[in-house]
């Protein structure tokens, strides 16, 4: 009889001896969670306090009118968007904003991936790292140091292009570039791209340096010239980097403040604002905070298109990988 | 795990909302309440922090006002003063941002007209009223017209600390040896300015990059050509009808004056800096510059020596409506926050600001700021230059406001933008007049 009972028995305590080892495993899980938790929420009240709420503050601020001297807040629903639409200043800026992401894509994505392409593919090792250096060096120097010496190089008479442009005898060229309303936001452009050229250009080599030389090899054996090889192999291995860059240029277009604040303020007569500016000069000058804000939803907008462009883009390349 | 961060995002985004809406509008009561009177027995406790904004921070001017605190600290040692110091263009921006954020300092730097207007508006500066009103022995010591200037409502709110106006400095070696005397009228500084261009100098250096400086001639040209009253009752938006002739009459002269003295449309492509640089370095003849600026146009290390320098008032049209005898030009001075822990310190180091020694330590070279304190300038000490247009001051019939600060920042704005379309060509006269008559209208309805 007493054998009988000893597999239930045992049955039993295997069953017990499961249980407790699911109940530690869930309890151990839990434990982790909850740790996880621990360190998660003082990062999640940051990102709160910090990105949520300004945007969501911003929306509200958006539909008032305030003025910051007497702190006096009045609703004004969506008359500041209906002025946003009739504002030829904005449609400038936005003009504005999209000429620099256009321009940008091609001299800091495509020119700068030409250029990448023939640095690597230099035979020394030295001259290769003396023009990686010589390219890169504009993008260490900031943006308002960089503006301000813009600034003096496009001066009328006594600027360096004026005197390069007179040294070359071609006087009838010179022109007071950040004083015509027809040039200023084509000069600081320019100044844009030579400033970030450098650095698309070090990402870019990053990216070819990682193409094994073999494909490159085989090109060559099987009669492949450098254009061929350039157009076969280099641009299609290097194509999400180049998704990427073209994705952060665009969203960095729209964030442009410092070169235009720096060498026009938005001007003459608001030709080179950009929509960082005008938000500040309506904020900061014309006292118009919700305005401002409104025009702080627009911007937000935008780079929240790019930036989910660019999750999307980056998961699409994940799942195909 | 995604579906549990979408969750968190949207609790946040939830939180965030009930608390914008719970706190969005009660904000509206921030300034609100009475700006508290100055007590002229209060007495002075004397410790603890003092932050005052300057807008001294000028390589040139800084020194000023950290040798006063200095000073300061010194006779008081349980003072501690805390600068801010910003320039002309800085300081606007930098005084919204402390406002916006509830920060004002302890003293803070203001124009006259609606920029002072608008700490008052908001109850941010101090009645001061009783310490520095004209009947007050404070305010005996300085300027009457420069204490009068604070005054809103009746009630003093600013402690001027000196006397601006615009005057245009030149060349007199230049002019000497052209023949040319300093014009007593607008056509004869047009006439001046073709035997300048003639001898191949550049006859006025003008930059208008900061979009400003212009406003400064249109200012001058606008009380020659535009009757006092009138040009008051357009100052405010709800009585602005910009519809006088001398409006266009003044920016009529002001292009003829581009086109025959300076570099044409290529004005906003110079800084303001650079057009006074131009000058030290005798490349122009003229610039158009505000008296403060006087010391630092000719010094001992520029091409343009102290006694190369002269200046006259920017002449009038024989046949301006406006008054001849204006001066363009406004006090600048200090305010005391209303929310300052420690008011009547900063009261007190106002006073001490302002006191005689002060006054001529400042209007001395190198900083040449002429005083607002009455006997604050020692003739032995100051530029003859200063000391003469000093005089040039108190002898104008009426000091015309700067166009950007006197009136209401959508209507100056469409006078800066405005000037420089104009000034490019791509503006006529009565479309710049529009454009203002248009922001006007939006302010009045503000």
């Amino acid at each position: 009889m007493a054998s009988v009972t000893t597999t239930p028995t045992s049955n039993g305590a295997a069953l017990s001896g499961a249980v407790s080892n699911r109940s530690r495993w869930l309890r151990h899980g839990l434990l982790q969670q909850l740790a996880a938790l621990r360190w998660g929420i003082v990062a999640l009240i940051i990102v709160g306090w910090f990105v949520y709420y300004p945007i969501v503050d911003n929306l509200f601020v958006s539909t008032t009118t305030q003025d910051i001297f007497t702190g006096e807040v009045a609703y004004v629903g969506l008359d500041n968007y209906r002025r946003l639409l009739d504002d030829p200043v904005v449609w400038r800026a936005l003009t504005n904003n999209g000429l620099y992401a256009v321009l940008s894509v091609v001299f800091q994505v495509f020119a700068a991936f030409v250029l990448a392409a023939i640095i690597e593919g230099l035979r020394s090792r030295a001259w290769r790292n003396f023009w990686r250096a010589v390219y890169f060096i504009p993008s260490a120097i900031s943006t308002t140091v960089t503006g301000l010496l813009f600034y003096f190089i496009y001066q009328p008479d006594i600027g360096l292009l004026d005197a390069l442009l007179h040294l070359l005898g071609l006087q009838n060229l010179s022109y007071t570039w950040l004083g015509d309303e027809r040039t200023a936001i084509y000069a600081i452009i320019a100044m844009s791209q030579w400033q970030g050229f450098g650095y698309s250009t070090l990402l870019f080599t990053i990216a070819i340096q990682k193409i094994p030389r073999e494909l490159y090899d085989a090109a060559t054996v099987d009669g492949a010239g450098p254009l061929r090889q350039l157009f076969c192999i280099t641009f299609p291995l290097t194509r999400e980097m180049t998704g990427m860059m073209i994705i952060v240029t665009i969203a960095g277009a729209f964030q442009v403040f410092n070169e235009v604040m720096v060498m026009t303020g938005g001007g003459p007569n608001n030709s080179s604002q950009v929509l960082g500016t005008w938000l500040y000069e309506q904020g900061f000058n014309q006292n118009d905070m919700g305005y401002a804000a409104a025009i702080g939803v627009v911007i937000f907008l935008a780079t929240l298109t790019t930036g989910l462009l660019q999750l999307w883009y980056t998961k699409r390349r994940r799942v195909e990988a | 795990m995604q579906r549990s961060i979408h969750s968190t995002a949207a609790m946040i985004a939830a939180v965030s909302v009930i608390s914008i809406y719970w706190g969005a509008f009660p904000a509206t009561a921030s300034a609100a309440g009475d700006a508290p009177v100055a007590d002229p027995a209060a007495k002075v406790d004397y410790s603890g922090k003092l932050t005052i904004l300057t807008k001294f921070g000028l390589q040139l001017l800084s020194p000023y006002f950290v040798n006063v605190a200095k000073a300061y600290e010194a006779q008081h040692p349980g003072v501690k003063i805390e600068l801010i110091q910003e320039n002309d263009d800085s300081i606007k921006g930098k005084t919204k941002t402390l406002v916006a954020s509830n920060s004002l300092p302890d003293i803070y730097f203001s124009w006259t007209g609606t920029w002072g207007e608008n700490f008052i508006r908001g109850n941010r500066a101090v009645d001061l009223s009783k310490v520095i009103g004209p009947e007050t022995e404070w305010g005996k010591t300085l300027s009457p017209a420069a204490v009068k200037a604070f005054s809103y409502n009746g009630k003093y709110f600013g402690v001027p600390l000196y006397l601006d106006a615009k005057f245009m400095g030149y060349n007199k070696k230049m002019f000497a040896d052209l023949g040319i005397e300093p014009p007593k009228d607008f056509d004869a500084l047009l006439k001046a300015c073709d035997a300048l261009k003639d001898s191949g100098v550049v006859p006025i250096a003008i930059g208008n990059k900061e979009s400003w400086p212009l406003v400064h001639y249109l200012g001058q040209l606008l009380a020659y050509n535009v009757p006092t009253e009138t040009l008051e009752r357009d100052f405010n938006p709800k009585t602005a009808t910009f519809d006088h002739p001398g409006y266009v009459a003044a920016l009529e002269q002001y292009r003829s004056l581009q086109e025959r003295c300076a570099g044409g449309a290529q004005v906003n492509g110079l800084s303001y800096q650079t057009a006074l640089q131009s000058m030290s370095d005798k490349k122009a003849a003229m610039y158009y510059q505000e008296i403060i600026e006087f010391d630092q146009a000719a010094t001992k290390e520029t091409a343009l020596k102290p006694e190369e320098f002269g200046f006259f008032k920017l002449p009038a049209p024989s046949d301006g409506k406006g008054s001849a005898t204006a001066l363009e030009g406004a006090p600048e001075g200090y305010m005391v926050n209303a929310k300052a822990k420690n008011v009547p310190l900063a009261i007190d180091f106002l006073k001490f600001l302002t006191s005689q020694e002060n006054g001529r330590t400042l209007s001395a070279p190198p900083y040449g700021q002429p005083s607002a304190v009455i006997g604050g300038a020692d003739k032995t000490r100051i530029n003859p230059n200063v000391a003469e247009g000093m005089e040039e001051i108190a002898k104008a019939s009426y000091l015309m406001p700067w166009l950007d600060t006197v009136n209401h920042p959508r209507v100056a704005a469409a006078w800066l933008s405005g000037l420089q379309a104009f000034a490019g060509g791509s503006m006529s006269a009565d479309d710049l007049l529009a454009s203002v008559r248009k922001a006007a209208a939006a302010a009045a309805r503000q």
